[in-house]
Parts: structure tokens; C-alpha cells; sequence
């Protein structure tokens, strides 16, 4: 926020990430079918779909649904404006939570019991992730001294790998992939949270999650930062990549499992990594390795 | 046609439902989603949902008993839909037509757009229903457009009319 150029990249950044979302949505559906022998659809088939969504009818359960979808996608939207902004890491992180939360309150305003079923799973989700994203966020602002994004220097990887490997589990349940995809368990309940949901407030409900998505993916970026540009978006691409073809890879080679695995294995994988980083974090500051 | 009407037909996401089918047809539906046929190359999607489908899928001839959820799952699919009967007894209820217990077709309880024929009718001829129901949807999203445009047009002279009464 300090140069014009800086606006400009900010600016930039603003606008194409929704696409590239969207891009790397439709390149998971291509590579997912590519891996099971298939076709698959063409990459630019979540546009589509939404285009799609936005002109069918407007049917809703009652207003509340309604209310609570879109706010979910203004929320995430808000949050991820702060993280490309070069806000507070933490402001992000809670308001991306408020607006998950919006889409279980959605999904508990209609009375439907696969509904239900989905919204109590997206519950015990958040359960495993928030606290790992935490940490992880935690950690960086341990190592760095401050939340904000623009503050943060160039070396993360390098001494932060273990929290960046403890969001493994996170981009898998936040991508809805196998064996963690509780909520949306397609042969099980359907779609989860958005059975109830149709037509654009689908849609709303569907750009909510690639904004989630974006400010996952965002968050893991910071992880690498280098003073020539070009070097440092590379990096970042790299870490993307190398973070959804990881999930893609587990999510065709693994089955469902139950919730309760799902919550004790994030927990205890993510919070063992990161307080472990810390603490080798700690001692090397102490002098102990020297 | 624009580009994004283009972009609309795209997207189709199925419902599928047995009605009281033997399960032959049902299989060969299933089979497009494997990767021989594949449809997802089309866009399309096995939501088994009818509150996100565009075409359903529907098999069997009805019984009394599926009678009353075929009508609840047709109201709950958001329009513009299209519904495609697949094989014989979806279409016209053979060789079941007269038993005590059947309905008939698909088209005695709601209305039907395709017909796809065949005991058990081949993945193929399902795929050219498919893309026959595809035209008929692009058809219905026109004709909805049309309504809408119209209603608009309807709607918005009393609105001006009453502006300019309230203004003196």
C-alpha cells in the first residue's frame, strides 16, 4: 500500500483471482477425470455451471437461507479483500469463520434433515481446521512479529515447513476432497449444506466457497516471498500446485473416512507439526543449536 | 444466440429416479457416468438432488406407490427443467400397462419432453435423448426469457404510471 505499483498488483490480484479460482476448480475436475480414465469436462466448466445457476428460477426455503448464503458469500469476500490488501492476517481468519458459520446457520434454517445432517459435519469441519489455521497464522505472527500481510518477510518456508506441511488436512477438507469430505459426503448425504440450496443462491453458496478457498490458498502463499517479483510469484504458484495436486492425488487413491478420525487426525497431526516448529523455533532463538 | 445462453446449455445436471424399473434401465444409466461413455464431458453432473437438476433422468413404469414422490420430486426441480422417460416402460408402461398396481408411462402423472425407446435402452440412444432434451431445455430457457421480459414490460407501466400520479 506504500507505491502505485504496489495498488496496482493489489488491484490486479483483486480481479483475476476469482478466475484463477475458478481455473484451478475446473483443472481439478479435468485432472480428477484424466486420473480415473475419463474425458472430463472442459477446465472453464465451473463458469459454466454458475451461469447456469443465475438463470434458473428463484426458489428459497424461507428468507433466512437465503439471507445466510449471501451473507456467507459477502463475508468470505470481505476477508479476502483484507488478505490481498495486506490487512491483519487475524481479522481475515475470523471473518472467513464467521462467514463458514453463515453457511451452517443456512443450512440449519431449513428443515430438512439432510440439511441438518450437513450442517452439524460443516460444524465438526471447523472443529478440525479453525484451530490448525490458527496455529499456522499463529506461528507466522510468533516468527515475524506482526499479523499484517505486507509485513511479512521472505524466509517462511525455511523455518516454518512443518506448519505449512500441518495445513495438508486443511486444503483437503477445505476442497471438499476424499477422505475428509464429511460434509458435502456425495454417495452419502447428498451435498451436505447445500442440498436445500438452488438456483443462485446455489451460485452465492458456490462463490462463497471459492473465496474460502482463495484465502486458504492465499494465506499458504505468504509462505514464500523473495525481493525479485518474478522469482517470488513463481514460488507461490509452486506451493499452490504442489498443495492441489497433493489433494487431488489422496482424494483419488482414499475412501471417506468417519468424523471422528477426520477431527483426531487433523487436531493432533497440525497441532504436533506446528507447536513442534515453535518450539525448534524457540530454542534456535535461545541459542540452543549453536 | 448469445454467448452466455451458449454457455447456459453447457451445464446440464442430472436427476435420476426409478420409478418401479427392473433395474435394467438404471444400470445403463449409470453406465454414462463411467469411463467409456463419460458425460461429465459434457457437463454433465449426477447431482441426485432435484433441487440443483436441470434434466431428469426417469425409469420404470410408475407405481402406485412412486406416483406421489415422482410428483414431489418434478415440483421440488427449479425450472427450466426437462424430464426424459428412459425405455419402454417409462415411456408407455409395457408390459406392465394394465397391472393393478401401475400407473402406466411417466407422462400419466407428468409431463414428458423425450422419449427414449429400448428395453433396456442403450447408454447410446440415452445420450441422444440427452442431447435431444439439451435442445428442448434451450427451448424453455427461451420461452422463460421471453415470459420474463414480457412480465417486465407488463410490469413496469403501472409502476411509472403510479410515480407520476404520486408526483403532482
Amino acid at each position: 500500500m506504500t507505491s502505485t505499483s504496489d495498488a496496482m498488483v493489489m488491484l490486479v490480484l483483486l480481479f483475476l483471482s476469482p478466475f484463477a479460482i475458478g481455473l484451478l476448480m475446473g483443472l481439478d475436475r479435468k485432472l480428477t477425470a484424466r486420473m480415473q480414465n475419463r474425458v472430463g469436462p472442459p477446465i472453464l466448466q465451473p463458469f459454466y455451471d454458475l451461469i447456469k445457476l443465475f438463470g434458473k428460477e428463484r426458489r428459497v426455503m424461507n428468507n433466512s437461507q437465503a439471507v445466510f448464503g449471501v451473507a456467507a458469500m459477502l463475508l468470505q469476500l470481505a476477508a479476502f479483500v483484507i488478505l490481498v490488501t495486506g490487512g491483519d492476517l487475524l481479522i481475515v481468519f475470523f471473518v472467513s469463520g464467521a462467514g463458514s458459520f453463515s453457511l451452517v446457520l443456512g443450512a440449519f434454517s431449513a428443515r430438512s434433515p439432510f440439511s441438518y445432517f450437513g450442517a452439524q459435519r460443516e460444524l465438526l469441519q471447523i472443529l478440525a481446521y479453525e484451530p490448525i489455521l490458527f496455529m499456522a497464522i499463529f506461528a507466522i505472527g510468533y516468527r515475524e512479529g506482526t499479523f499484517l500481510t505486507n509485513g511479512i518477510g521472505q524466509d517462511l518456508v525455511v523455518v516454518l515447513p512443518l506448519a505449512l506441511l500441518a495445513l495438508l488436512p486443511v486444503v483437503l477438507i477445505k476442497m471438499e476432497k476424499s477422505p475428509y469430505d464429511i460434509a458435502v459426503a456425495h454417495t452419502e448425504i447428498i451435498s451436505g449444506p447445500y442440498v436445500e440450496y438452488s438456483g443462485r443462491y446455489l451460485a452465492y453458496t458456490e462463490i462463497a466457497h471459492w473465496f474460502e478457498l482463495g484465502i486458504l490458498f492465499g494465506i499458504m502463499t505468504l509462505f514464500f516471498q523473495d525481493p525479485n517479483i518474478y522469482l517470488s510469484i513463481a514460488g507461490k504458484i509452486v506451493i499452490v500446485f504442489v498443495f492441489f495436486l497433493a489433494a487431488l492425488i489422496i482424494d483419488n487413491s482414499t475412501a471417506r473416512l468417519t468424523r471422528g478420525r477426520m477431527v483426531r487426525f487433523t487436531l493432533a497431526f497440525g497441532m504436533t507439526l506446528i507447536v513442534a516448529n515453535i518450539l525448534i523455533l524457540f530454542l534456535a532463538d535461545k541459542g540452543v543449536f549453536r | 444466440m448469445t454467448l452466455k445462453e451458449k454457455m447456459r446449455m453447457k451445464s446440464p445436471w442430472i436427476l435420476h429416479f426409478d420409478t418401479g424399473s427392473c433395474n435394467g434401465c438404471d444400470l445403463e444409466v449409470w453406465a454414462l457416468l463411467t469411463p467409456k461413455y463419460d458425460v461429465e464431458r459434457f457437463g454433465m453432473v449426477n447431482k441426485a438432488n432435484p433441487k440443483h437438476a436441470d434434466i431428469l433422468l426417469l425409469t420404470g413404469p410408475v407405481t402406485k406407490k412412486t406416483e406421489d414422490r415422482l410428483m414431489t420430486l418434478y415440483n421440488q426441480t427449479p425450472g427450466p427443467k426437462v424430464v426424459v422417460a428412459c425405455g419402454d416402460c417409462a415411456s408407455n408402461g409395457v408390459p406392465f400397462f394394465d397391472c393393478y398396481n401401475v400407473d402406466g408411462g411417466i407422462d400419466r402423472v407428468i409431463p414428458v419432453d423425450v422419449y427414449v425407446p429400448g428395453c433396456a435402452c442403450r447408454p447410446e440412444a440415452i445420450i441422444d435423448g440427452v442431447v435431444l432434451a439439451i435442445s428442448k431445455w434451450k427451448e424453455k430457457v427461451a420461452a422463460t426469457e421471453m415470459v420474463a421480459a414480457e412480465e417486465n414490460k407488463a410490469g413496469a407501466p403501472p409502476e411509472t404510471s403510479a410515480s407520476q400520479e404520486a408526483k403532482p
